[in-house]
């Protein structure tokens, strides 16, 4: 499972990233998880099975989704409160959720 | 208060959303940020040439020889004086992105069309003389630099745009049949760049006609200059300030939307300062790119560094116990989106009046203090706004205690803001935190 997250710098997202590798590990999950600025998006889009985007670029969502659906890959804007606790668990399930439907 | 959070969201939100995802805009922030990494490695540099120590000029110039400094500063001049070069070729490289056509094909001619509107010549005044002499066959530096960041941005996202327009009005050079594909597609380039050279050619020589002479004195006397002048003053920085923090209030990125904007005008303000520090003048601007990322939001958007110490020692409710323990690190560096997105701040009334009002007045105190003479001006050493508060104010002002203490200061009205509605907002968790264990 490739899950890639994306904010205005990469930063804060990553951060998420290190919370989310340490929920997959405890659930057994192989997952690969890593962290880009927008404009970077779309040299990754490919290698992903799903994309998350950090509350406060959520007005890039419209056009990611765009360049998402040409792709396959389901994308969304993370719930803010999961984003700003750092809830690796939750973001997790929201993007196998994503992944399944 | 429940109104205010309503207009946000209702009437803030969307526009915000519109710019923010305007192309253009875009392609301007993403392009510009192409000179950021050449900027910082020029800075270490430019620190190591004006340490402000007395006797550090004379030891490196009995070390290294008198002309010790004009060495140093080479690389200062391939990433300072370049930044229009490298912002232009980036901004129309991010734009053809947009439009699906080569990028680096429309960064080339972006280039190209950034030289075509520069003059080939320099006056220079030769010593002894009276009246400076023309000298061909060079292209002035300055213009190629922060002087000339203007002209590129217009100049990258016009040839962009008929750039695109020829390829996707499909006005390229058909070849007959049985031309081998890639011979044909090696001429596709061709028509668009040279529509682009062509209009700007033709502009170049009709400015030349006019007293401005040359593009870079029309954009200069109308654009940049003016601009410039009402993004220096003190008003000019509120209101900059405040959309970022209005924006943020909806939890949307302000400094990155609000930055498509203002970063030029900062950053040009930054390279003054360091044309000033490298001339030995007085530094012409309060308010730059490092003012706005070192003093004013320091812990990140909303100056939350204080508001995570708090936290992190005064806290009751476990919640703020507990975001102080994970927002402290990160705002060490200038992040704090676990504090906007999880305390919450976004859309949270009580909160968002420091929020607001904090950076505001870091803004008042940081201008008055550069003002006055108390604390040194940014000296034009562009460090990476991720750097820690106090090592920030320190380096940023060529290393100068007095950048340290103004940001000591901003520290502590910073925080006598930010308390009182720390202090209801960690009671209300407190009591919530309890009736639900009862």
């Amino acid at each position: 499972m490739n899950i890639l997250l994306c904010c205005a710098a990469g930063m804060s997202t990553s951060l998420l990233v290190t919370k989310m590798e340490a929920a997959a590990k405890l659930e057994g999950i192989d997952a690969k998880i890593w962290a880009v600025s927008a404009n970077e998006v779309k040299n990754h889009l490919d290698d992903a099975d799903v994309l998350l985007v950090g509350p406060q670029v959520r007005y890039l969502l419209p056009q990611l989704k765009k360049t998402g659906e040409e792709k396959g890959i389901p994308v969304d804007a993370i719930n803010p409160v999961h984003y700003g606790m750092c809830n690796g668990a939750e973001v997790l399930k929201f993007a196998k959720n994503l992944i399944g439907s | 208060m429940a109104k205010f959070t309503q207009m946000l969201e209702e009437k803030v939100m969307p526009v915000a959303g519109r710019i923010a995802g305007q192309k253009h805009l875009q392609a301007l922030r993403d392009g510009l940020i192409l000179t950021m990494p050449l900027i910082i490695v020029g800075s270490i540099f430019l620190i190591l040439g004006f340490i402000p120590i007395d006797s550090y000029p004379q030891f490196m110039a009995d070390t290294f020889g008198a002309d010790w400094l004009t060495k140093l500063l080479y690389p200062v001049n391939a990433t300072f004086d370049i930044m229009a070069l490298i912002a232009g070729f980036g901004i129309a490289y991010r734009l053809a992105e947009h439009y699906k056509v080569d990028p680096l094909n429309a960064g080339a001619v972006s280039v190209a069309a950034f030289i075509l509107s520069t003059p080939y010549f320099t006056l220079f005044t030769p010593e002894g003389a009276d009246a400076a002499i023309q000298v061909g066959g060079v292209l002035p530096m300055a213009f190629l630099g922060s002087k000339g960041l203007f002209v590129a941005i217009i100049i990258a996202l016009f040839s962009t745009e008929i750039y695109r327009w020829v390829i996707q009005k499909n006005i390229v050079i058909k070849m007959p049949d049985g031309v081998p594909p890639s011979v044909s597609k090696s001429f596709v380039a061709l028509f668009p760049a040279f529509l682009v050279i062509l209009v700007v050619w033709v502009i170049r020589l009709l400015i030349e006609k006019t007293s401005f002479e040359t593009l870079h004195n029309v954009v200069g006397k109308l654009l940049q200059e003016p601009l410039g002048a009402l993004g220096g003053t003190l008003v000019g920085g509120l209101i900059a300030v405040l959309l970022i923090q209005l924006l943020w209030s909806t939890g949307l990125h302000g400094a990155s939307i609000v930055g498509g904007v203002m970063g030029p005008i900062w950053l040009a303000a930054t390279d003054a300062n360091r044309l000033a520090l490298q001339a030995g003048k007085e530094m012409p601007e309060v308010i730059t790119q490092q003012f706005i990322d070192i003093f004013i939001y320091m812990g990140g958007s909303g100056a939350t560094f204080a508001f995570a110490i708090m936290m992190l020692l005064f806290a009751r409710s476990q919640h703020a116990k507990q975001l102080g323990r994970l927002s402290i690190g990160p705002g060490i560096f200038n992040i704090n989106e676990p504090i906007t997105f999880g305390a919450p701040v976004v859309m949270n009334p009580l909160l968002l009046m420091p929020f607001i009002l904090a950076p505001l007045a870091l803004v008042v105190t940081t201008y008055i203090g550069m003002t006055t003479g108390f604390a040194p001006k940014t000296s034009g050493i562009a460090i990476p706004w991720t750097t820690p508060p106090i090592i920030g104010g320190y380096l940023a002002t060529g290393g100068n205690w007095r950048g340290a203490a103004m940001q000591l200061i901003n520290l502590a009205v910073s925080f006598a803001i930010y308390y009182p509605f720390f202090k209801m907002w960690d009671k209300q968790n407190y009591e919530t935190e309890k009736s639900a264990a009862n």
